[in-house]
């Protein structure tokens, strides 16, 4: 697809202005620093699963992601940008295709090796600790997609993306989903968790879903948020004008 | 500054490698409605339009972006069709080979330059050799010298000629440009008109919306007429400029003696009606350019003086309504 490499080239661009690059870069370097700060006050521990299950996948990942997917289309929605995308001789699939690959790559590049640096640092380099980093780090890989690729579906769907993701995240994800059991099966959050702990990043006393489970709820989120984001670009109609 | 440069439809007839018989219209309206809830800002609109350069005219909220959206397959009609070379425009991304739109919107993407701005269109629409395609385009409308500035930092009528710059990378057959010369300095703008103009001499539709009556005159060989989302009036530019100029006309007039003048203009058969209202005199006519030359001999005839003599509905609001209601 000729058309596909430019998507990508014109949306990471875009999403890498110098502001929203440096407050994701403040984001994820906070776990990390936490971690230095673990490591240098001599507080090493053997279990790093507690750090990266409340700091990265309670905190860090969403807000990347929800920041990063809700730009990716959202914003040249927004400015009216997307007109010049639209008016030309490609299917609308593959500007969401190429707009997912770019905002989840990112949340990606940015939140594993964070990730990978929050677990060593805090447990070491012994083989437990390294297999809890790594459950975490695909986890983060996977959840992270599913995450972004719902928030830019969002923002297709409604200009109050922004406000609506983080709705979801705090209050959903972070109140409701841990008051009744019933609702974890809506949270992108409880499925990256039940996939770490299938992996080995299991956080001592939680109870997390089922992997099978877990894997089928981002799988079916991830799709259906491209399915949802397509469907929504093929019948736009732009707004104003007279 | 640059000279113009001749693009290479100028010489070039309209690429007939897909054309479809010569029978279909490069564009084709028929009976299309577009309407937001109760509110209808596009009425059973029709109309076909070939080769040449096309003015959409109409006053601010006429419904001129919702037509060119509609026919560049960015709005859904609500009834009737639209077709661009005989397909419909609604979701098929196809008939993007033979358009090139230019929004009115402003907005180009802040951090490319106008020449990558160009060179995204150029890739997007899969022609040859985009780099060279780009910088043509960007000949064309004369920004070379800002050319690997970011847009960001443009004028508002260096975006516009960025926005035409990436209209046209791939040489369209039917060019839409909405409000294309608004920010343009009048050098541009007559430089704009001449690019037009050779396009539409190269056998291209050319279809733009202005509110600004000059500037149709200037460059559309035919004129569509749009008020309150219906099409008043189609054809030929001298043909509708007559209707607009031979509409009934008033006027408010102050004289030294509104009432004997009012019985001296009512026996004119120019003047179809004088009434004084509130210690005024309005007065009628269909014939322009008779009640003009008459007045003044009139009134000096009748040894009356004239202090004031305006036109109450020369606007083009008020113009546009009359052609609607005709």
């Amino acid at each position: 697809m000729n058309a596909f490499m430019p998507l990508v080239g014109v949306t990471l661009r875009g999403l890498l202005g110098r502001r929203r690059l440096a407050l994701m870069l403040l984001l994820v370097a906070l776990p990390v620093a936490l971690a230095v700060l673990v490591r240098i006050g001599g507080g090493g521990r053997n279990d790093a699963s507690g750090i990266l299950d409340t700091l990265v996948i309670r905190t860090v990942l969403p807000l990347v992601a929800l920041v990063l997917g809700t730009a990716a289309l959202g914003s040249e929605i927004d400015d009216g940008t997307i007109v010049h995308l639209l008016v030309k001789p490609i299917a609308r699939r593959w500007i969401i295709f190429a707009s997912a690959v770019v905002a989840a790559g990112l949340t990606a590049l940015l939140c594993v090796p964070s990730v990978i640096l929050t677990g060593l640092l805090t447990s070491g380099l012994g083989s437990a600790s390294v297999t809890t980093t790594f459950a975490f780090a695909v986890a983060v890989l996977v959840g992270g997609t599913a995450y972004t690729v719902v928030f830019m579906a969002l923002s297709t769907v409604t200009s109050r993306a922004l406000v609506i993701g983080l709705v979801y995240t705090l209050i959903w994800e972070g109140v409701i989903a841990g008051l009744l059991e019933g609702t974890r099966f809506l949270s992108i959050r409880q499925a990256t968790l039940g996939l770490a702990a299938a992996l080995g990043g299991k956080r001592p006393g939680s109870e997390p879903l089922d992997p099978v489970i877990s894997v089928a709820i981002l799988v079916v989120a991830t799709v259906g948020a491209l399915l949802i984001a397509t469907r929504q670009l093929a019948r736009f109609e732009v707004r104003g004008g007279d | 500054m640059t000279e113009p440069i001749a693009p290479a439809w100028a010489s070039a007839p309209a690429p007939p490698s897909d054309a479809p018989p010569a029978v279909v219209p490069a564009l084709q309206l028929d009976h299309v409605s577009r309407w937001y809830g109760n509110v209808v800002a596009v009425n059973d609109v029709s109309f076909a339009l070939g080769a040449g350069v096309t003015g959409l005219l109409g006053p601010n909220g006429a419904g001129k972006s919702t037509l060119l959206h509609l026919m560049a397959g960015l709005l859904r009609p609500s009834a009737g069709s639209v077709l661009v070379r005989g397909r419909a425009a609604w979701r098929d991304p196809a008939i993007y080979r033979d358009i090139g739109l230019v929004p009115e919107k402003e907005a180009v993407h802040p951090y490319l330059s106008g020449y990558e701005f160009a060179l995204l269109n150029a890739r997007l629409q899969g022609v040859p050799d985009p780099e060279g395609a780009a910088r043509r385009a960007i000949e064309i409308v004369d920004l070379v010298d800002a050319s690997h500035r970011p847009t960001g930092t443009y004028s508002k009528g260096m975006r516009q000629r960025a926005k035409i710059a990436g209209a046209l990378v791939h040489e369209p057959t039917v060019l839409l440009l909405d409000e294309p010369f608004n920010g343009m300095d009048p050098r541009q703008r007559l430089h704009m008109m001449d690019l037009l103009r050779s396009m539409a001499a190269a056998g291209r539709t050319i279809l733009f919306s202005s509110h600004i009556l000059e500037e149709v005159e200037r460059l559309a060989d035919s004129i569509l007429v749009v008020h309150a989302g219906r099409l008043a009036a189609a054809g030929d530019y001298r043909s509708i400029r007559r209707l607009m100029t031979d509409r009934p006309h008033t006027f408010r007039v102050r004289s030294s003696d509104d009432r004997r003048l009012a019985a001296a203009l009512i026996a004119d058969p120019a003047v179809f009606g004088a009434e004084l209202l509130d210690g005024r005199l309005a007065v009628s006519t269909s014939d322009y350019a008779a009640f003009t030359h008459a007045l003044p001999r009139l009134a000096a005839g009748a040894g009356i003086t004239l202090h004031e003599v305006a036109p109450t509905n020369d606007s083009l609001e008020s113009v546009f309504s009359y052609l609607v209601r005709r």
